[in-house]
């Protein structure tokens, strides 16, 4: 069933984040628990959810640690909400929490609940290292191990090879490439220059910091461990400083075709988001805004593994369709939020909505027209924000929700505002989601 | 008391040399008898502005206590910000009671105001209270936690200690006059059958060493069975104060934001060694009660209730 015949929307009533911190900084000491729950806090005195019930909250990291099997539900223990508010863990990669969002907003929608959390969190610099799989499968032996000759034999098979850490990457498990090898790959092929991408980049830097200082962030961000803004956002970047940058992706694909560099990728982060979801009615008897709504979401994958699509290609796949779904072109978006995990990716996918070869014979939908860049990550994005991973999509509905109220506000009878969020993600995947303004 | 001197110290004094003089002063006493101890408290209260939160300690203690790790300080922590000042007061020459020797009996956190990581805090901490006991001789230790720019006291606590033995001469037995036991400090009768266990803490032998680390608080008594052994105790004894701070951190956040947090310290926690804990919630209070699975005795007693 379309969501637009559905019966109700789920309403984006508010958000809140705690600034992301660089990898090994401000939040260096911080576990996703702490990041979670602070941002969590934040949330319930913002909107005054002391001792009460939700219908249900969802969250997520992807660096997760196995002991961290029930976060969320361990995060609203350690809040102020009432301690019979269930929750649950996802993970969709860099899509965690948009997907946390939809599944809030698909449960409201459907009936089930009338107000809910969704939340995503992640640290770069508390990261679960595991040990090595033979060190591990002795270690279950010797737990199992009844007499102490074989104890002692299983001891001495330990080599010290073995105890060597190992700490999560960001490699894709059947490729073995990063993520930022994969995308200078997808880079070359749509033919995506060095100076696009630094633009991008510093666009992100200066709207993100324009938004701070225009007090966007005022209502959605709650400070944390002294940090009252994104760790990573540098205000007084420019184009000629970007320039400076050496590649750091592609290296290896010829002679100065690299053009992805620390500037324009995104930096390892910490840091948490939640959005706090409803229906109207629900809102309305807490005196509580309504900023927008949860209109549709559509989730897709590409396959990377055999090289037929770029990694970081979902978004171009997920938009388009959901787009068809609602009879929308992108001219209907007065906002679009495309997640910056590489300048490039923007590009690449952008370009790939706008090429009528690619879109027919790949996605098998007419091409969805030129992108207004004066639309495009107009609070800035995951390159000036930081990414840390499973809070990015909280973070994007957040800022969106807010977006579309403002400009709603600003020309109350010129029609729906809309919005439109694409996030890419590990796996060849990627979420996008359209936002009403209400 | 209006007669107590304010006295300023420059920053909080660092407890390990607090102990090192005191147990450099006990020694002292072992060899050479002082004259009849004079049953006064020094009339001096000490203060120390510009105390600002170490938030790698903070986060330290967050995890080793089971504290939400938001920027809002627990309140064992802000015991364990002022814990200092007040045992500076504890090591003066003119204290009459030998502080290594004193056990931590009873305490009380009155938490008026959330405190913020950001906040810049004055400490105020002198001693009241002095009085006899049927064991010996107890005494209060009063700690104020404030920010610098106010008046108010966001914080206060109160850590009751005895020094067992013969009680200083002069002072007033406090006791009901019927001597009938006060009510433990659960509200529950001390004869009462024990409650149902709802947690169970199985506290390793580093469990004083890892309060100790967050806590600053390194009173050899709770670092290992040796250091242990040299003051009385058969093994180390576990931090009063991580009992009653694991405890209130196990209420968590069903407390509001101004709270009364109790504890009574019956019977040390010998390390390593299992706790049975109940929670019982009762009108917007929550009791706890921590006992020795085996031997049944009660090991502390308290309760976390809105502030009045």
């Amino acid at each position: 069933m379309p969501s637009n015949s559905s019966p109700r929307r789920a309403a984006v009533i508010g958000s809140n984040r705690i600034p992301f911190g660089k990898a090994g900084g401000a939040y260096a000491n911080a576990t996703n628990l702490d990041m979670l729950g602070a941002a969590l806090s934040g949330l319930v005195a913002r909107f005054q959810l002391q001792g009460e019930r939700m219908g249900d909250v969802a969250g997520g990291a992807v660096l997760k640690h196995s002991r961290d099997f029930n976060m969320t539900r361990e995060a609203v223990l350690g809040s102020a909400l009432s301690p019979q508010t269930p929750a649950f863990d996802v993970q969709r990669a860099c899509g965690t929490s948009l997907e946390t969002v939809t599944a809030i907003a698909n449960k409201i929608a459907l009936g089930q609940i009338d107000s809910g959390i969704a939340a995503g969190v992640d640290s770069t610099s508390d990261a679960p290292i595991v040990v090595s799989d033979r060190l591990r499968r002795t270690l279950i032996k010797l737990s199992r191990a009844k007499t102490l000759p074989d104890r002692l034999k299983l001891v001495a098979s330990i080599r010290p090879g073995d105890l060597a850490p190992v700490a999560p990457d960001v490699a894709e498990p059947r490729t073995g490439l990063s993520m930022g090898e994969h995308q200078a790959l997808t880079t070359l092929k749509w033919k995506i220059t060095r100076e696009a991408q630094d633009e991008i980049a510093l666009a992100s830097h200066k709207n993100l910091a324009q938004a701070y200082d225009d007090g966007l962030f005022d209502d959605l961000i709650t400070p944390y461990r002294g940090l009252v803004r994104d760790e990573s956002l540098r205000s007084d970047t420019s184009a000629e400083k970007l320039a400076k940058l050496k590649p750091v992706f592609g290296r290896g694909l010829g002679e100065g075709v690299a053009t992805m560099t620390a500037g324009n990728s995104t930096p390892l982060s910490d840091g948490a988001a939640t959005v706090l979801l409803g229906t109207d009615e629900w809102a309305a008897e807490r005196g509580l805004p309504v900023l927008a709504h949860m209109v549709d979401a559509e989730a897709a994958a590409v396959d990377f593994v055999r090289g037929e699509e770029g990694l970081l290609m979902g978004g171009a796949y997920a938009v388009p369709r959901l787009l068809h779904r609602n009879k929308l072109v992108l001219a209907d978006f007065d906002f679009i939020e495309i997640h910056e995990a590489f300048a490039s990716t923007v590009l690449t996918t952008t370009a790939a909505w706008a090429d009528e070869k690619f879109m027919v014979s790949k996605v098998g939908l007419p091409p969805l027209g030129k992108l207004n860049p004066a639309a495009l990550n107009v609070a800035g994005s995951s390159l000036a924000a930081g990414h840390p991973f499973g809070a990015t999509g909280a973070r994007i509905v957040g800022t969106l929700a807010s977006l579309l109220s403002r400009a709603k506000q600003s020309r109350p009878d010129g029609g729906p505002v809309r919005g439109l969020i694409s996030v890419c993600a590990a796996g060849g995947q990627a979420v996008a989601m359209i936002l009403e303004a209400a | 008391m209006s007669t107590r001197r304010e006295q300023i110290l420059p920053e909080v004094p660092s407890l390990t040399s607090l102990y090192g003089q005191a147990v450099a002063r006990s020694a002292r006493l072992m060899v050479r008898r002082p004259g009849p101890i004079v049953a006064r408290l020094p009339e001096i209260s000490y203060r120390v502005d510009d105390v600002r939160v170490d938030r790698a300690q903070l986060a330290a203690y967050q995890h080793l206590l089971g504290e939400a790790g938001t920027d809002t300080l627990p309140a064992g922590y802000v015991h364990v910000l002022g814990f200092p000042v007040a045992v500076a007061v504890m090591a003066r020459e003119d204290f009459p009671l030998p502080l290594m020797g004193m056990v931590h009996v009873a305490n009380q956190v009155q938490q008026r105001h959330p405190v913020h990581a950001d906040d810049v805090l004055t400490v105020r901490a002198w001693a009241q209270n002095l009085r006899a006991h049927r064991s010996g001789t107890q005494v209060d230790l009063v700690t104020e936690v404030g920010q610098a720019d106010g008046l108010d006291v966001l914080w206060r606590g109160v850590s009751s200690y005895l020094a067992k033995g013969k009680p200083l001469k002069g002072l007033a037995l406090v006791e009901s006059a019927d001597g009938a036991r006060p009510a433990r400090a659960d509200g529950r009768d001390a004869d009462a059958p024990l409650p149902a266990v709802t947690a169970s803490w199985r506290l390793g032998a580093s469990t004083g060493r890892r309060y100790a680390d967050v806590s600053g608080d390194r009173n050899p008594i709770h670092l290992s069975g040796l250091s242990a052994k040299l003051f009385g105790f058969k093994r180390a004894i576990a931090h009063g104060m991580y009992t009653a701070s694991r405890a209130l951190a196990t209420v968590g956040p069903a407390r509001p934001d101004a709270f009364v947090w109790d504890v009574e310290f019956l019977k040390p926690v010998l390390l390593p060694g299992q706790v049975a804990i109940n929670l019982t919630p009762a009108e917007g209070a929550t009791s706890y009660l921590g006992w020795d699975p085996r031997s049944q005795a009660v090991h502390f007693a308290g309760s976390v209730r809105p502030l009045p």
